[in-house]
């Protein structure tokens, strides 16, 4: 039975504008609702809507969260009566407990449980769906940015870590020259990640240095901190000097890309690399600080849904003990030859200038620099931070909503 | 070493069992006089070769440029063992030569029982669940002053609160820096949006549901977070004389297993639908809008329990799961709720302590509170991470006994 109300004669004046609204209760549980002219209505799990009443016994309006008694909560709860109210665009809820809701239409359509919609949501607004790229393509979907209009305006800001999310990787140019620019491009968007390494890290060539980055070899293509559970997200690389010798240039590869090629073409080496679980380690100490990180995870991490959480490659930071059964350990190194080759293959190059900030994600990206000459006259000087993907989509979500662009 | 202190061994038995199964790896098998053998992957004692070229003591890892083409069919050309010396020598096809110490080798043996051990004893301690009416035994208490002066009381400390997932800290000053001082101990503070310590006291007008007087359902802390604060910690400075205010903890752990035992069904929604928790607001000058989507429990690849989430303020309106999965979800989480009451254990801290828990298991709670000027509670909060809490845990370790890896 559909429950309709019309406009009242006082409110007439509205009539043009305002689109019938009908509703009822389908199945004793669950509502619908139909606005006028619209070909499917909009149905709500009852449960649902009654946990999510927004009166001020449920709702705590300043901290924008239910208060709801939940010991006391009881799932089978039902709708009684329903109204709908042209007028102010909202729908009443009388229920078997003899509480009563209101909720409004805008705020019931942007909870829509229709497939799309929530599709939409999570794509627009939850976490931009990512893009992947091979190397050849790098040039196309480079994004460039001013620093100090990322520094200044909000809609830059948005555009860089939009494209920060969805490819991984984009570049500003422009900053100064200053140490303190990654701090402050970190607080433009919330703040620094801490690690073992402190907040800053400077990476320049050190005799006698306890991290392998921190040496002029050539340091090859790998994710950083992969032996963290909580593994920094992006990488931010201040370029204060760089090195005239030829040497010194960045090697980039979208590792999520790789996974797709191996989950395509060779889906017995993706399969191992997803399930084998490898120990991941740092033995060290800074600033008088011992530590000794272990992480076991596979090489491309899945979620339940099969989509790529995080890669981990680092040849220098995977432990000697391997904890995994010995006839898995053979087929592995073989799977992950072949990730670490169709990497390389895959690799672009190119070398930062004093000034550029480069920034990527390192939950999915590999990185790595080529060697090159370090003496007096020929230093390389890169300030780096980590921010995490957590503060960085809440801050994207929060200029989406002010400036559009994403649906709340 | 000279080569006559070489021993060569016995030919393979495995040899023979390699050529009619060409898909077995290739192994190296070790005698140790002083237990089984040991069996090794050549492959994987190439990529472990100890020499200067492939390993750097300094920062105690591989060099990488084997790596640049690694070619998986090296083969052991040539392998024998320095009985008194414990050292295995191997020369490779590939004209390297490798020798490793017995002592090295044993460490990461293979076999099942020495990887169990590792894991265990080094990797990660050990969970032991526990119910709320069993609390009071495993309920210990450590002295701040020894934790910050002994490296053996800290090594307990943080063994017990990896096992346990619940340690209470005793007799710490009245002050303000308390948190500081034991996370510096630890490592270091794991900063959130709420900045890096925050101040639990009633607050009219909070923009965060802990700060009102009000009862405070089981939770876990920013369940919106994908890296979800590890190990929460909670100063009592001044505890409300009236009779609220009485901390609750549950180990959500084993609410999980009486439910993958009891209900299966229910069990399996709360791991499978995937829930949106958030937390919209401003601290400071930053404004935030953190969700995260996960399930209320959440399995490792191997089915145990890494995670749970709940709160009931911080999970989203916006519920981005089909329709027809709303109403079953709603019956699971509210008999894991009625799980978590039963089998929950109540306290109430005193002025000077701090209590330290695993936010990734446990869910804690208080109840309300009479908040009046004369009748104040306030708690210092702050959070570690388990990255950072499980690395100090191994350096202890190594520390205090010398057969450690």
């Amino acid at each position: 039975m559909w429950v309709q109300r019309f406009l009242s004669r006082s409110a007439g004046q509205l009539k043009t504008f305002s689109r019938q609204i009908s509703v009822r209760i389908v199945n004793e549980t669950n509502i619908e609702v139909l606005e006028e002219n619209d070909r499917k209505p909009l149905t709500f799990p009852g449960v649902w809507l009654r946990d999510n009443c927004l009166c001020e016994d449920c709702f705590h309006g300043s901290s924008k969260s239910r208060k709801l008694d939940w010991d006391n909560f009881d799932t089978r709860i039902r709708p009684v009566t329903l109204e709908a109210n042209e007028v102010t665009k909202e729908v009443k809820v009388k229920w078997s407990d003899s509480h009563e809701s209101s909720f409004s239409l805008d705020w019931l359509k942007e909870r829509s449980f229709q497939k799309e919609r929530q599709k939409d949501y999570l794509r627009e607004f939850y976490r931009p769906a990512t893009k992947h790229w091979s190397g050849a393509e790098f040039q196309e979907i480079a994004r460039h940015f001013s620093y100090e209009e990322v520094m200044s305006q909000d809609s830059v800001l948005m555009q860089w870590l939009q494209a920060l999310a969805v490819y991984g990787v984009a570049l500003l140019r422009n900053a100064p020259l200053d140490e303190g620019v990654v701090r402050r491009l970190a607080e433009r968007v919330g703040f620094i990640r801490r690690t073992t390494y402190g907040e800053e890290f400077v990476v320049q060539a050190k005799p006698g240095a306890q991290n392998f980055a921190y040496l002029s070899l050539p340091l090859p293509l790998h994710t950083d901190l992969p032996y963290y559970e909580y593994k920094p997200s992006v990488n931010i690389l201040h370029c204060v000097v760089q090195t005239d010798s030829p040497g010194g240039s960045n090697m980039l590869v979208d590792g999520f890309h790789i996974a797709d090629i191996l989950r395509r073409d060779h889906p017995e080496d993706f399969e191992r690399l997803c399930r084998v679980v490898v120990d991941w380690n740092d033995i060290g100490s800074e600033d008088g600080r011992e530590f000794h990180n272990i992480w076991r995870a596979p090489v491309i991490c899945l979620d339940a849904e099969g989509r790529y959480t995080r890669v981990n490659h680092s040849v220098p930071q995977r432990d000697s003990h391997f904890n995994v059964p010995l006839a898995e350990v053979l087929p592995w190194y073989e799977s992950y030859a072949r990730f670490v080759r169709l990497a390389i293959a895959d690799s672009h190059a190119f070398k930062t200038r004093p000034g550029d900030v480069l920034t990527f994600n390192n939950i999915r990206l590999l990185h790595g620099r080529t060697g090159y000459d370090d003496s007096e006259q020929n230093p390389r000087y890169i300030v780096g931070a980590y921010l995490d993907w957590d503060i960085i989509y809440s801050r994207l979500r929060v200029l989406k909503k002010r400036l559009g662009g994403g649906k709340i | 070493m000279t080569q006559a202190d070489r021993r060569d061994l016995v030919s393979l038995p495995l040899e023979s069992a390699l050529l009619q199964e060409q898909d077995q790896p290739r192994l190296v098998w070790v005698q140790d006089p002083d237990r089984q053998d040991m069996q090794f992957p050549d492959i994987w004692l190439r990529d472990n070769c100890r020499c200067k070229e492939c390993f750097l003591p300094q920062t105690l890892s591989r060099l990488p440029q084997l790596w640049n083409s690694l070619d998986t069919s090296v083969r052991v050309h040539r392998q024998s063992v320095d009985a008194a010396q414990e050292i295995l020598y191997i020369e490779w096809s590939d004209g390297h030569a490798s020798q490793y110490p017995f002592s090295w080798l044993r460490e990461r043996d293979f076999s099942s029982a020495n990887r169990r051990r590792y894991l265990r004893e080094f990797y990660r301690p050990e969970q032991k669940l526990w119910s709320g009416r069993d609390f009071e035994e495993i309920r210990k208490v450590f002295c701040y002053q020894e934790l910050i002066s002994c490296d053996s009381a800290l090594q307990q400390w943080l063994l017990h609160l990896a096992t346990f997932g619940v340690a209470l800290v005793k007799n710490a000053p009245l002050e303000m820096d308390v948190l500081r001082r034991l996370s510096n101990r630890v490592g270091f503070m794991r900063r959130t949006t709420y900045g890096e310590e925050f101040s639990v006291r009633a607050q009219p007008g909070a923009s965060n549901y802990a700060y009102l007087a009000a009862p405070l359902p089981l939770h876990t802390d920013m369940p919106y977070f994908e890296y979800l604060p590890g190990v929460t910690m909670l100063h009592t400075l001044e505890q409300s004389a009236s009779p609220g205010g009485v901390n609750l903890l549950t180990d959500a752990f084993y609410v999980a297993e009486v439910m993958r035992e009891r209900y299966p069904e229910q069990f399996r929604v709360l791991c499978q639908t995937p829930v949106d928790w958030a937390d919209i607001g401003s601290e400071g000058d930053l404004q935030f809008h953190n969700i995260w989507r996960a399930p209320v429990i959440n399995l490792d690849a191997e089915g145990r329990c890494v995670r749970i989430n709940h709160s009931i303020p911080q999970r989203d309106s916006h519920f981005s799961v089909p329709l027809e999965q709303v109403r079953p979800w709603y019956e699971a989480m509210a008999t894991f709720v009625g799980l978590a009451h039963e089998h929950s254990s109540g306290f109430k801290t005193t002025p000077g302590d701090v209590l330290t828990f695993d936010n990734l298991r446990l869910v804690h709670g208080r109840t309300g509170y009479d908040d009046t000027d004369r009748n104040v509670r306030h708690i210092l909060g702050a959070f570690v991470d388990w990255d950072i809490v499980y690395s100090l845990l191994r350096v202890l370790r190594r520390a205090s006994s010398p057969d450690a890896p």
